[in-house]
């Protein structure tokens, strides 16, 4: 005769709360029969969406982004084709590939910005086909070209993004001074962006993906443009997001870059992920000396043939 | 729609007319040198056209400049990538238009002010107390919203903020001929009675004029309403699928 389990009623008003029972759930006897009142904003499905992500596997459970064959067609281009990919959460994961491998479209699927053609992106246990709200509220996006309101000065451009993330005034205000202090942009933080160099507008693009202290910050070549000083100072910093547990993605073309940061780098050739690995394995597995080599032998040409 | 969000892109485009020069030209300084200029060339009875006249059809003119301005900040902010960028927070699509319409609002409502003040230092005296000007401020503020609707409709179709400047005209040009201070025959009339600036200049005479009891007003009021509403939801529309944001 089989045992029955042991009922258990519960009633969670809170996402987190829920989850870490249902993970608690998994691993015990226990069925847990579990009422979750959804929030204003909430719909029904998005929560049903979540449970059963939080019931699957542990490895999905841990993971802050998992594509599965993704596509996306432009006309007659396919500029991703067929992606799978899973980075855990915490992970600071490259991208990398040649101009107009695939890098940047799939980062614009991950952040909704495009539509997939075909297949799959969750991003924080949400699908971004159904539940883009959800999503937005979760991730920091520091696009490659730097987007900035010209005429504001850098704390305005902050705090105008930090308000559309709904983070109230003195804690915006708090971080807005630590950003600006770690990326050196304090003493010219009143001047109108217009007149900021090249290197100092990467910076405030990128403080401006980070204001809202995203679960997963997606940053698209952040330090193109920057002098080795500067770039040196944003890896500082984004070291320093990866320490307070962030999933970064970051796209680069500097090959040093991503052996410097990363865990795992995933190398991407017209649109299909060809080598996925921590750089030291890809070393070790191809025999070279630097990502650029391992480029070249797997496909006969260099990233920066692209640029 | 969050408080904080609207607040701060209400705040982020009324800033961005006091410190960008052309904007601030084109929004506040234009109208005014334009009433200054009108007023003086045609105070004179022997033209046919008072500054009486005149009034209704400036406050038109300057309300209708906001498709270009509205126009080309849509193109300047999408070729910047400012809108996608934006588009990647948790920020409403509400959110983001009310903050335009309330912007462009109060942008007529201070369009109404100072074409008012300065008509009336140069002779302006309208058949009407204080009322007359209050009932003025929310009717061009209505019609702001068709201008707002007009620029995201131009914005949609130009691929730079340039295009736009050029293609806003087509908007512009029919509304300032056929509904501002330019003489309306009974040829033109049928014509005019398409165009939203027409109804907003036949409201603000006949309040001029003193004639509140007039039904008329009530319809104008009716047809800009329904008028832009119609065109701003259908800019929104046309935007969202095809203005590449």
């Amino acid at each position: 005769m089989t045992e029955m389990p042991l009922l258990k009623l519960s009633t969670y008003t809170h996402r987190r709360t829920l989850s870490k029972s249902v993970k608690r759930a998994k691993n015990t006897e226990i069925l847990y029969i579990i009422f979750y009142i959804p929030t204003k904003t909430q719909k029904l499905g998005q929560v049903k969406e979540r449970i059963e992500m939080s019931v699957k596997s542990d490895t999905e459970a841990s993971a802050a982004i998992i594509i599965k064959d993704l596509v996306k067609r432009f006309e007659d281009v396919t500029a991703v084709d067929g992606v799978n990919l899973e980075i855990k959460k915490g992970e600071l994961f490259s991208l990398l590939g040649p101009n107009g491998a695939g890098k940047t479209t799939t980062i614009n699927i991950l952040c909704g910005i495009l539509k997939p053609t075909e297949g799959t992106a969750i991003v924080g246990g949400y699908d971004v086909k159904k539940s883009l709200k959800d999503v937005k509220a979760l991730i920091g996006v520091c696009p490659q070209k730097a987007a900035v309101f010209k005429f504001l000065n850098a704390r305005e451009n902050i705090e105008l993004f930090g308000s559309l993330h709904a983070i109230p005034k003195k804690e915006l205000k708090e971080r807005t001074d630590s950003f600006l202090e770690a990326l050196d942009l304090k003493a010219s933080s009143k001047r109108k962006a217009k007149g900021y160099s090249g290197g100092m507008l990467r910076k405030l693009n990128l403080i401006v993906a980070l204001i809202s202290n995203p679960e997963i910050a997606f940053l698209d070549e952040p330090t193109v443009g920057m002098d080795p000083r500067a770039r040196r100072a944003t890896w500082e910093f984004i070291r320093s997001l990866k320490e307070q547990n962030k999933t970064i993605i970051l796209t680069t073309h500097y090959i040093e870059e991503a052996e410097a940061l990363s865990d795992r780098v995933g190398i991407i050739d017209y649109g299909k992920l060809i080598e996925l690995g921590a750089p030291k394995d890809l070393l070790k597995k191809h025999e070279t000396k630097n990502l650029e080599e391992v480029f070249l032998k797997i496909t006969g040409r260099r990233i920066l043939e692209g640029i | 729609m969050t408080y904080q969000s609207f607040v701060a892109l209400v705040k982020m485009e009324l800033k961005k007319l006091i410190r960008q020069p052309s904007n601030l030209f084109l929004m506040l300084l234009f109208p005014a040198v334009l009433t200054l200029l009108f007023g003086i060339a045609f105070t004179d009875p022997e033209y046919g056209m008072g500054i009486n006249l005149l009034v209704p059809g400036l406050i038109a003119y300057a309300c209708i400049f906001i498709i270009m301005t509205i126009a080309q900040s849509f193109s300047t902010q999408r070729q910047e990538g400012l809108l996608r960028r934006m588009n990647t927070t948790p920020m409403t699509a509400s959110e983001f238009m009310g903050s335009h319409i309330a912007t462009n609002m109060i942008i007529a409502i201070l369009q109404v002010i100072v074409v008012f003040i300065l008509a009336v230092l140069i002779g302006f005296r309208p058949n009407t107390g204080v009322e007359g000007i209050l009932l003025a401020i929310p009717i061009a503020a209505l019609f702001s919203i068709s201008s707002v609707g007009l620029g995201l409709i131009t914005a949609t179709v130009s691929k730079t903020p340039e295009a736009a400047t050029g293609l806003s005209f087509v908007f512009i040009l029919p509304q300032m001929f056929f509904g501002t201070f330019i003489p309306i025959t009974e040829t033109t009339r049928p014509i005019a009675r398409f165009i939203p600036s027409y109804y907003m200049v036949d409201a603000l005479t006949l309040i001029f004029e003193g004639e509140w009891t007039n039904t008329n007003i009530l319809l104008d009021v009716g047809v800009i309403s329904i008028i832009s509403v119609a065109i701003i939801a259908l800019g929104i529309l046309l935007f969202r699928k095809y203005g590449n944001v």
